[in-house]
C-alpha cells in the first residue's frame, strides 16, 4: 500500500516535470494603440510564422450583409498603399515562403511562414494591411467573382457541402451564428464600397488584432521591428461591436428533408451543447471521441462495421465563442433507409446516457486526447495559431500548456451527465439528406 | 542647403525608432542567411547489421520510428502486384491478435502503425511508446497473413486495375513504363488482373521471410528518445532478428531511342491528347548535377510559374497544365514532361515543347527566373527541417545512397552556387529531344497528321505492345449515306414496325456497382415513354404524349429544348434510321470504313435539321448498326465523347432490338441487357403519363 502510493508520488512529480519540459514559453505584451503581440522563440529550425488574428467574424456582420469577415479574407491580399494590386503573394513566394488566411463565424486569421530571415518582409506585408490595405472598387469586384467560384465549388456542388449551413439556421434563430461565413451572394452584391471600407475600419484595426509570432527570431530585435511597423498604426476610433446574444433553448425537436446531389443518404443530428472553455465543453469533446476517435470508436464499431449501415460515421464538437453545437452523422450504405440509421445513431447516443463507459475505453480515449493535444503543436505555424486563438478567446494564451488539464479532468461521471443533460431530443436538429426527386418518400411518414 | 532638403525629403517616409529604420515604401531586404542546423543524429549498428539512426528532438513527447528494407528492386513477373498488396496483409493480423484485436490495441495506445512491402512505421507519445514499438515487432516478427484479409486487398486492388483500364493516363504510364524499361526490367513491368490474382498468401509470406533480413535494413527513431532507449527497444526486439543473405539483383541498362519515336495509343473515345515526353537519366540521388538539374527544371516545367505552363497554359490556352520532371534514381532516373491537350492542338502542343526544351538548351535563362527557382527551393528546404522527420530522412538518404555526410549541410550552399550557365549545361546533358520518347494517347486518326515531322510514328496498345496503325478504308463510290441508312433501316425491320401496334423493352443497366432498370414504351404513332429507375425509385422518365415532351430527373421537371425533342422523337420512333428517312432535312454523309468489334463498317455522320451531329457506324455486310458516336457539352472539360456499341441482335415480330447495348463515356460504361420485350399487348395511351 505504502510503496504504491510512494510510487504514485514518484509519477505524479515525473509527469509534473515532464509537463514543465514540454513548457511553450512566451512573451505577451501590448502596444500603445492597442495591438497584442505574442512572441515564441524556437530555434529548432531557420523558420517563422507569422500571424494576424483579427477578433471579427460572420457573427459580427449586420443582418442583410453577411459574408463581410470571409470577404476580408481576400480582399486583404489585394495590395496596399505600397504594395501593388496582385504582388502580396509574390512577395511570399519569392522569399521562398507560404501564406493562407481562414475565417471561422468568431475570427479572421492571417499567416505567413518563412524562412527566419525573411521575418520583416512579414511584418511589412501584414502592418501594410492593417495600416492601409487598399479597398477599392476594382478589387471588390474581382474578389466578388472569386468568392461566388468558391461558394460553388465548396459548397453548392459539393455533395453534402450545404449540411453545416442547413443544420446552423435551424439550431440559431437569433444568434448570428444562423448565418455561415461564406455569407450570402446576395448580400455581397449589394454591399457599397463605403461599407467595405466602413468595415475595414471598424474591425481591421490594432486594438481588435492580436500579432502572434513563432520560429527563430530575436525577441529584442522582434520587439523593435513590431514597434517600427505596427507601432505607427492609429488605435481604432469606433466601438467594436459584438453581439450580446443569448439563444433561446431550442424548444424542441427540429425535424427536415433536404434534397441534395447525392446518392447515399446522410442523417446528421445536432445538438445544442456548451460554448467553448466552459467544463461541460470539455466532457463534451471527451463524448466526441468516445463516439468518433478512431477505428475502434463506437460509432464506427457499431454503425459501420457490426451492422454495415454506413460508409462513414463521425461526431465532433462545433464550439464557439457564445455557443456551440455537438454534431453527429452517417451517410448510409446503398439501400439503407434513413430511419434505420437514425434508429441505430441514437442507440448508440444512448447507451452513453444510461451508463458509465467501460473503465478501458475510457482509458483509451484519454490516450487518445493526449496525444491529439500534444501533435497539435508540431509546427511553428499552428503554434502562432493557437497561441492568438487561446489570447483572444480565453484572455489565457497559455491554455496552450495547460488545457489538457481540463481535458484530464473530465470524468466518466462528466461524460455521462453532459450526455444527460444535451443529448435529448427537444434539444436537437435532425436532418435527412436525400437524393433529388425523393424528398417527398420521407416527408409523409 | 538644397543638398539638405533632398535628404529630408529622402528621410520623409522613413520612421526612425531606436537604431531600427524602416521604409514602408520598399518590401524590405531580407536579414543576414541563418545557419542552418541540420539536427544531429545518432547512428549504431546491432550485431545483426541493422543500423539505427535516432533523431532526438524532445519538443514533443511523441516519438516515431520506421524500419526501412533496402532491398534491389524486384521483378515479380507473373506476380506483378505483389509488393504493392504486401504491406497491407503484413499489417491484417498477428499469430496472437486478428486485425480487430490489433486495431484496437493500437488506438489504446493512441498511436497508429501502417506497413509497406518495405517499410513499417508508427508512432505515438513517448509515454506509450515501448509498447507500440512492440506491437510493431510482433507484427514484423509474427505474421499471421489471413486469407480472408487478402481476398479483401485483391477485390481493393482488383477495382483499381478496372478503373484504370479505362484512364488515359494510366494507359500512358503503363506506354511508358513499357518502352521506357522494357518488361524484363522491373520499373517496366505492368500489373494485370491475372497477375494480381496469381498472388497467394504464400507468396508474400516467402517474400518477406526472403527479402526482410537485418542487414539490408535502418531502424529510425525520431522524438523524444535518447539514445540509450532506442538502443535498448532495438536490441530488445531486433536483436535477434537473424541475418541472411538477400538475392542482389542487376538488370539490363535500358537504353533510349536512337531517334525521336513519337508512340501513339490509339483511343478512338479521346477528346484530349495525353502527351508525355520520356527519356531515361543516368542521374542517382545526391550526385552533383541534382541540384542544378532540379533549378533547370523548376525553371522549365517545375509549376504554374515556370515556362511550359506559361506557353502552353497561359500563352496558348492548349491546356489547363503543362509540367515537367526530372527524377534521380539508385536504378536509373528519368525525365518527363507532360500535357493533356485538345485533340486539334496535339501536333502544336509537341511543337511548342519542343521549342521550350530547345530554348533551354540553347539560352541562358533570366536572372529574375534563377533567382526565383533559387530562393522557392532554399525556402522550402528550410522550411522542411521543421518537421524533425525530414532530418532523419536525410540520414537515411545518406546511409542509402552512400551520400557524402555533409551533403545536407552545404545544400543551400549548392543552390546558391548555381548559376545561368549552370542550368544551360543540365539543360544540355539531361533533356536530349533526339533521343525522346513522345508518347501520345489519343484519337490517332484526328491527331496523327502534322506528327510526322517531330518523329518517327509508332502505334502501341493500352500494354505498350507494338501495333498496326489504324487503317483508313475508303467507303465505294457507289455507296451514298442515303442508301447505306437505307439499308439500315430495312435490316433492322422497318417494315416489321409498320405493322406493329405498341412494344415494351424492359433491362437493366449496370454502372459503378449499382443496377439499375430501364423501361421503354412505344405505342406507335407518338408516343413514348423511357423510365430508369434504382430499387424501385424513378431517377429519370421521358415521355411524349399528344404532342407534349417531358423530361423528369428525380422527381423535377427539366427544361426542354427543340434540340433535346428532336432526339426524342428519333428514339421515340424505335427506329431513327426510319425517322431520319421520313423526315425532310436529314444529311447523310460516308466517312469512311472502320473496324467495329471486328467488322467493317461504314461510318456515316448524320446532321439533324437542328444541326445535331451522331456518327453512326453500319455493318458493310448486314446493314446493322454497331456503334454511335456522340459529343456532348461536359462544362469546363471540354467535350465528352459517347460511344454507344449495339451487341446481339434477335428479331421480335421482325423487328432487331440489340439485346446487349455498351455506353462507353470514358470514365463511366454502362451495360444495358435486355430482359424482356412485348409486342402488341395492347397498351393504350392511358398507359403513358
Amino acid at each position: 500500500m505504502k510503496k504504491t502510493f510512494v510510487t504514485a508520488v514518484i509519477l505524479l512529480l515525473f509527469s509534473q516535470l515532464r509537463a514543465q519540459e514540454r513548457k511553450i514559453e512566451f512573451d505577451e505584451y501590448k502596444l500603445p494603440n492597442g495591438l497584442t503581440v505574442i512572441l515564441h522563440r524556437d530555434k529548432t529550425a531557420p523558420v517563422v510564422a507569422v500571424g494576424v488574428l483579427y477578433h471579427v467574424g460572420s457573427k459580427n456582420e449586420l443582418p442583410g450583409r453577411t459574408g463581410f469577415a470571409h470577404f476580408f479574407e481576400h480582399l486583404m491580399f489585394e495590395g496596399s498603399d505600397n504594395i501593388k494590386r496582385g504582388e502580396f503573394m509574390k512577395y511570399i513566394s519569392n522569399a521562398g515562403g507560404t501564406n493562407n488566411a481562414n475565417t471561422t463565424q468568431d475570427r479572421t486569421y492571417y499567416y505567413e511562414v518563412l524562412p527566419a530571415n525573411q521575418l520583416q518582409l512579414a511584418l511589412w506585408l501584414e502592418s501594410e494591411r492593417m495600416m492601409h490595405a487598399k479597398i477599392e472598387q476594382v478589387g471588390v469586384n474581382t474578389q466578388r467573382e472569386v468568392v461566388k467560384e468558391e461558394k460553388r465549388t465548396r459548397i453548392d456542388n459539393q455533395p453534402y457541402g450545404s449540411i453545416i449551413g442547413e443544420i446552423f439556421k435551424r439550431a440559431f434563430k437569433v444568434h448570428p451564428y444562423k448565418y455561415q461565413p461564406i455569407g450570402s451572394m446576395d448580400d455581397l452584391n449589394a454591399a457599397k464600397l463605403d461599407e467595405f471600407i466602413q468595415f475595414y475600419k471598424t474591425f481591421y484595426v490594432p486594438n481588435n488584432a492580436v500579432l502572434s509570432i513563432a520560429g527563430d527570431i530575436d525577441i529584442p530585435e522582434t520587439k523593435k521591428l513590431i514597434e517600427a511597423y505596427f507601432g505607427p498604426i492609429p488605435k481604432g476610433t469606433a466601438p467594436i461591436p459584438r453581439p450580446n446574444i443569448t439563444e433561446p433553448p431550442l424548444g424542441g425537436e427540429v425535424r427536415d428533408v433536404i434534397e441534395d446531389n447525392i446518392q447515399l443518404p446522410a442523417v446528421i443530428e445536432a445538438y445544442r451543447a456548451p460554448k467553448q472553455g466552459t467544463k461541460d465543453y470539455y466532457a463534451f469533446n471527451v463524448l466526441s471521441t468516445i463516439l468518433s476517435g478512431g477505428n475502434s470508436a463506437q460509432l464506427n464499431k457499431v454503425i459501420v462495421d457490426q451492422k454495415q449501415l454506413a460508409v462513414a460515421t463521425g461526431a465532433f464538437n462545433y464550439a464557439l465563442e457564445d455557443a456551440g453545437l455537438f454534431i453527429i452523422y452517417s451517410i448510409a450504405n446503398a439501400g439503407i433507409q434513413p430511419q434505420v440509421l437514425e434508429k441505430n445513431m441514437d442507440s448508440v447516443v444512448n447507451a452513453l446516457k444510461t451508463g458509465l463507459v467501460s473503465e478501458h475505453e475510457f482509458q483509451k480515449v484519454k490516450n487518445q486526447i493526449n496525444t491529439q493535444f500534444v501533435t497539435r503543436n508540431s509546427t511553428m505555424q499552428g503554434i502562432a495559431e493557437s497561441l492568438a486563438n487561446y489570447q483572444v478567446y480565453f484572455g489565457d494564451a497559455n491554455l496552450i500548456n495547460t488545457e489538457i488539464k481540463k481535458l484530464d479532468d473530465v470524468t466518466r461521471e462528466d461524460v455521462l451527465a453532459v450526455a444527460k443533460k444535451y443529448l435529448v431530443k427537444d434539444n436537437r436538429v435532425v436532418l435527412y439528406y436525400v437524393p433529388k426527386g425523393t424528398k417527398s418518400q420521407y416527408l409523409k411518414k | 542647403m538644397k543638398k539638405i532638403l533632398v535628404a529630408i525629403l529622402f528621410l520623409a517616409p522613413m520612421a526612425l525608432l531606436g537604431q531600427i529604420t524602416i521604409n514602408r515604401s520598399v518590401p524590405p531586404p531580407p536579414g543576414p542567411a541563418k545557419t542552418i542546423e541540420i539536427g544531429k543524429t545518432e547512428n549504431f549498428t546491432l550485431n545483426n547489421g541493422l543500423q539505427v539512426i535516432v533523431v532526438r528532438n524532445t519538443k514533443l513527447p511523441r516519438v516515431s520510428v520506421s524500419l526501412t528494407v533496402n532491398r534491389d528492386p524486384l521483378l515479380e513477373g507473373n506476380k506483378a502486384g505483389l509488393t504493392s498488396m504486401a504491406g497491407q496483409l503484413l499489417r491484417s493480423g498477428t499469430t496472437t491478435m486478428n486485425k480487430a484485436a490489433l486495431d484496437d490495441a493500437i488506438d489504446f495506445l493512441g498511436g497508429n502503425i501502417y506497413a509497406t512491402s518495405t517499410s513499417i512505421g508508427g508512432s505515438s507519445l513517448s509515454s506509450n511508446f515501448k509498447k507500440l514499438f512492440a506491437l510493431m515487432a510482433d507484427i514484423v516478427f509474427h505474421p499471421s497473413f489471413p486469407n480472408d484479409q487478402l481476398e479483401k486487398i485483391k477485390k481493393q486492388e482488383l477495382s483499381g486495375l478496372a478503373q484504370s483500364k479505362e484512364d488515359p493516363n494510366s494507359i500512358a504510364g503503363n506506354v511508358v513504363s513499357k518502352l521506357l524499361y522494357g518488361s524484363n526490367h522491373p520499373y517496366g513491368e505492368i500489373e494485370t488482373d491475372s497477375t494480381v490474382k496469381n498472388v497467394t498468401a504464400d507468396d508474400i509470406k516467402k517474400y518477406f521471410a526472403t527479402y526482410w533480413k537485418p542487414n539490408i535494413s535502418y531502424l529510425v527513431f525520431v522524438g523524444d528518445i535518447t539514445k540509450d532507449e532506442a538502443k535498448d527497444l532495438a536490441e530488445t526486439y531486433f536483436g535477434k532478428w537473424e541475418r541472411g543473405d538477400v538475392p542482389k539483383m542487376t538488370y539490363p541498362m535500358p537504353k533510349n531511342p536512337e531517334k525521336p519515336i513519337i508512340a501513339i495509343v490509339d483511343r478512338p473515345v479521346s477528346v484530349q491528347s495525353v502527351i508525355n515526353f520520356v527519356q531515361t537519366e543516368p542521374l542517382k540521388p545526391g550526385e552533383p548535377d541534382v541540384i542544378p538539374v532540379r533549378i533547370m527544371n523548376d525553371i522549365l516545367g517545375g509549376g504554374s510559374s515556370a515556362r511550359l505552363f506559361m506557353n502552353l497554359r497561359e500563352k496558348h490556352g492548349f491546356t489547363y497544365g503543362a509540367y515537367s520532371s526530372v527524377n534521380p534514381d539508385k536504378l536509373i532516373g528519368s525525365f518527363n514532361a507532360e500535357a493533356s491537350v485538345r485533340n486539334e492542338k496535339t501536333d502544336s502542343a509537341v511543337g511548342e515543347f519542343l521549342k521550350e526544351f530547345e530554348r533551354i538548351r540553347t539560352n541562358e535563362v533570366s536572372n529574375e527566373e534563377l533567382e526565383l527557382s533559387k530562393n522557392t527551393l532554399s525556402g522550402a528546404f528550410a522550411r522542411s527541417l521543421e518537421n524533425p522527420a525530414t532530418v532523419a530522412n536525410f540520414a537515411l538518404n545518406e546511409a542509402i545512397y552512400h551520400l557524402p555526410s555533409d551533403y545536407y549541410q552545404n545544400y543551400l550552399k549548392n543552390i546558391a552556387a548555381v548559376n545561368a550557365a549552370t542550368v544551360m549545361q543540365m539543360a544540355q546533358k539531361y533533356i536530349q529531344p533526339q533521343h525522346m520518347y513522345t508518347v501520345i494517347v489519343g484519337n490517332a486518326k484526328q491527331i496523327v497528321n502534322g506528327l510526322e515531322k517531330y518523329g518517327t510514328i509508332q502505334y502501341y496498345n493500352a500494354e505498350g505492345n507494338p501495333v498496326a496503325a489504324p487503317v483508313v478504308k475508303k467507303a465505294d463510290a457507289n455507296v451514298s449515306g442515303k442508301s447505306i441508312i437505307e439499308k439500315a433501316a430495312a435490316a433492322m425491320g422497318n417494315a416489321a414496325l409498320a405493322n406493329m401496334k405498341d412494344l415494351e423493352i424492359k433491362g437493366n443497366a449496370a454502372a459503378m456497382g449499382q443496377s439499375l432498370q430501364f423501361v421503354q414504351k412505344f405505342l406507335f404513332p407518338g408516343y413514348f415513354e423511357q423510365t430508369l429507375s434504382i430499387q424501385g425509385m424513378m431517377l429519370q422518365k421521358q415521355l411524349i404524349k399528344d404532342g407534349n415532351y417531358s423530361v423528369t430527373a428525380q422527381g423535377q421537371n427539366q427544361p426542354l429544348k427543340d434540340d433535346d425533342k428532336e432526339e426524342m422523337d428519333e428514339q421515340g420512333s424505335m427506329l431513327p434510321e426510319a425517322y431520319y428517312l421520313s423526315k425532310p432535312g436529314y444529311v447523310f454523309t460516308v466517312k469512311d470504313i472502320e473496324p467495329v468489334d471486328g467488322k467493317d463498317a461504314y461510318a456515316v455522320e448524320i446532321k439533324s435539321p437542328r444541326g445535331r451531329i451522331v456518327t453512326n457506324y453500319y455493318d458493310v455486310n448486314s446493314g446493322l448498326k454497331l456503334k454511335s458516336v456522340s459529343e456532348k457539352d461536359a462544362g469546363p472539360a471540354g467535350k465528352m465523347v459517347i460511344q454507344t456499341y449495339y451487341h446481339d441482335y434477335k428479331a421480335y415480330n421482325g423487328l432487331m432490338i440489340p439485346m446487349k447495348t455498351v455506353v462507353d463515356q470514358g470514365r463511366l460504361k454502362i451495360e444495358l441487357n435486355v430482359d424482356e420485350v412485348k409486342v402488341n399487348q395492347g397498351l393504350k395511351a392511358a398507359d403513358f403519363n
